[in-house]
């Protein structure tokens, strides 16, 4: 199992994948809007989407994980 | 009655010592994807311009007679040599013999190194690979007797860190006073997939603190591309050699001479529309910095240190008009582009690279401040952005700043000294105040909110109202900016700005006032 995680603080905009989906390394998954933008966050890896971890407006601290994958 | 016969002895201890760990090692070095250490500094410096330094110094196995029967050369080789034609030192440790460790070494050669770095006042070049000189234990043996550690040649080599360009490579396994040398330097990077860094290697790691890593886990690109200990990554050995040659090409040979000016093939006087669309006018959606970068400088001159480190700052080296320059930019897409912890240490050390070798910096901004919350402030954040700050305000090379869009808050105000000259530019995108309007306007008329009927209606007027007074041309008006350009004058102003600069430059030649650290 792997997982995608943020690369900084922020609260979930958009989730723009679904569970079952099959995403691409680089593929932009969520965006997070951190110091008033809106900041795309993309997979480190491929792979299928196993589940979804957090919900539109939840806050994610840097580093945490928001998706799982195999 | 000459001498012919010793210079005879000469080149056959020099052929011997050109078999450095013997073909066994050599082959086992290779068949890992390394350059044995003659290899490296033959493709990393211009042909034939490697003069070698200590080439017979090593260990002699003699017979009874006195005849030197087998010999070991010393693990590590120095000399000067060229790079594009400029002279620089080269040291390099053999990781064929010993590891590089120090039970291999000869006493003297890695201070030989530095010293001439120093005193020839050219660039050093480190090539590590092994220990780069540590100890080892089988050392201990041979002696008889333990000793108190001295990191070898160290005062020459934090002096050399205000005295010339110091460039390393991550060439293999490299631990303890080779992951040393290797970043006490302004410049360095390490190969992906055969090279790793660490203080200590997994035994040791093991052994220590229980931790279980292989050396890729513990050391590897993916660790340090991102950890602040090493500058960039490379592919391959020669892309390493191809980074540090482009770096040094930035850079003059010492602090007394100035960055070496090129001819130019690109347009002083280009204007790129793009420019024009380049930041979006939806004040929440990013844009890619490094698509915008060629449209201002130097359209190849564009040479990035650190991305993966504090990635909300981009720092770099460029040329305007064939002219060196160091230059910040922000990437929105990390944090929003505001100063973490990271990115400040970096600004900080970039800054101090600029003032050691005169580098007239160009500081293109869009900064939110610094970036907010627990995990910002565990890491104490406002402490490095001030260090990053005060280097902003220490440093004494001239510096541009180009506003892209957003100033704010302490961090936005750091960005440049303010009590100088503060010669800067804003584009017609600029966005700037203490704190941003959004968020602001709840807290500031929280009451009237709270009692309006209207509650949303009055939110929107209110922002309308903001709207307006937050133009930069109101704030030109009352010359809180100095000039708002088109931003398709941006290569053109930059291209002049840097003659005046260049003027200023011989005057502030020579050492600065404290050695930039590592």
């Amino acid at each position: 199992m792997k997982t995608i995680s943020t690369n900084m603080a922020g609260n979930v905009w958009k989730i723009n994948v679904a569970v079952g989906e099959e995403v691409d390394e680089g593929q932009e998954v969520i965006i997070l809007e951190s110091m008033k933008m809106e900041i795309p966050i993309e997979a480190q890896e491929g792979g299928t989407i196993t589940s979804i971890l957090i919900n539109e407006g939840d806050f994610v601290d840097e580093g945490e994980a928001i998706i799982e994958l195999e | 009655m000459s001498w012919k016969r010793e210079l005879e002895e000469l080149e056959r201890r020099k052929e011997l010592a050109r078999q450095m760990g013997g073909f066994e090692r050599i082959e086992r070095h290779r068949s890992k994807g390394k350059y044995t250490v003659r290899e490296r500094i033959d493709r990393l410096l211009d042909e034939n311009t490697f003069h070698e330094a200590g080439a017979i110094a090593g260990r002699g196995v003699y017979d009874e007679d006195g005849q030197l029967v087998d010999f070991t050369p010393g693990n590590f080789l120095t000399g000067t040599g060229r790079v594009n034609g400029r002279k620089v030192v080269v040291g390099a440790d053999d990781f064929t013999v010993r590891g590089g460790a120090s039970d291999g070494a000869v006493r003297g050669k890695q201070e030989y190194a530095e010293r001439m770095a120093h005193d020839l006042q050219l660039p050093m070049i480190r090539l590590v690979d092994g220990t780069g000189g540590g100890g080892s234990v089988k050392q201990l043996e041979e002696m008889g007797h333990t000793y108190v550690p001295v990191n070898p040649a160290w005062d020459y080599v934090v002096k050399n860190m205000g005295t010339v360009p110091v460039v390393s490579a991550c060439l293999g396994s490299v631990a303890g006073l080779g992951a040393a040398r290797v970043t006490a330097s302004h410049f360095s990077v390490m190969v992906a997939e055969t090279a790793q860094l660490f203080v200590a290697g997994p035994p040791v790691v093991k052994y220590g603190v229980g931790e279980d890593l292989t050396k890729e886990q513990l050391g590897g690109v993916k660790v340090h591309r991102s950890s602040g200990a090493i500058d960039n990554v490379a592919s391959s050995e020669d892309e390493a050699f191809e980074q540090m040659k482009a770096f040094l090409s930035y850079l003059p040979p010492n602090v007394w001479e100035l960055p070496p000016v090129q001819k130019s093939n690109d347009d002083r006087y280009r204007k790129e529309e793009r420019l024009l669309e380049a930041i979006p006018r939806n004040r929440r959606r990013p844009y890619k910095i490094r698509e915008i970068l060629p449209l201002i400088f130097d359209q190849t001159s564009i040479f990035e240190i650190g991305r993966y480190y504090g990635g909300g700052t981009v720092t770099g080296l460029a040329r305007l008009d064939g002219h060196p320059v160091g230059f910040l930019a922000p990437d929105p897409f990390v944090g929003g582009g505001g100063l973490t912890a990271e990115s400040c240490e970096k600004i900080e050390r970039f800054v101090d690279l600029c003032e050691t070798f005169h580098l007239p910096i160009v500081n293109l901004v869009d900064q939110p401040g610094m970036a907010i919350g627990l995990g910002a402030e565990k890491k104490g954040t406002i402490r490095k952005g001030v260090r990053a700050i005060a280097a902003i305000y220490q440093a004494t090379v001239p510096m541009i700043e180009i506003i892209l869009r957003r100033v704010f808050g302490v961090g936005g105000a750091g960005m440049s000294n303010g009590h100088g000259l503060n010669l800067r530019y804003a584009w017609p995108s600029g966005d700037w105040g203490s704190l941003p309007i959004e968020g602001g306007i709840q807290v500031a008329y929280r009451r009237q909110l709270e009692e309006s009927e209207n509650p949303q209606q009055l939110l929107e007027e209110l922002t309308a109202k903001m709207e307006q007074i937050r133009s930069p041309l109101l704030t030109a008006e009352a010359f809180g900016i100095e000039e708002i350009i088109d931003p398709r004058e941006t290569r053109p102003l930059l291209c002049e700005w840097v003659d005046d600069a260049y003027r200023l430059l011989p005057q502030q030649l020579g050492r600065t006032s404290h050695t930039m650290r590592p």
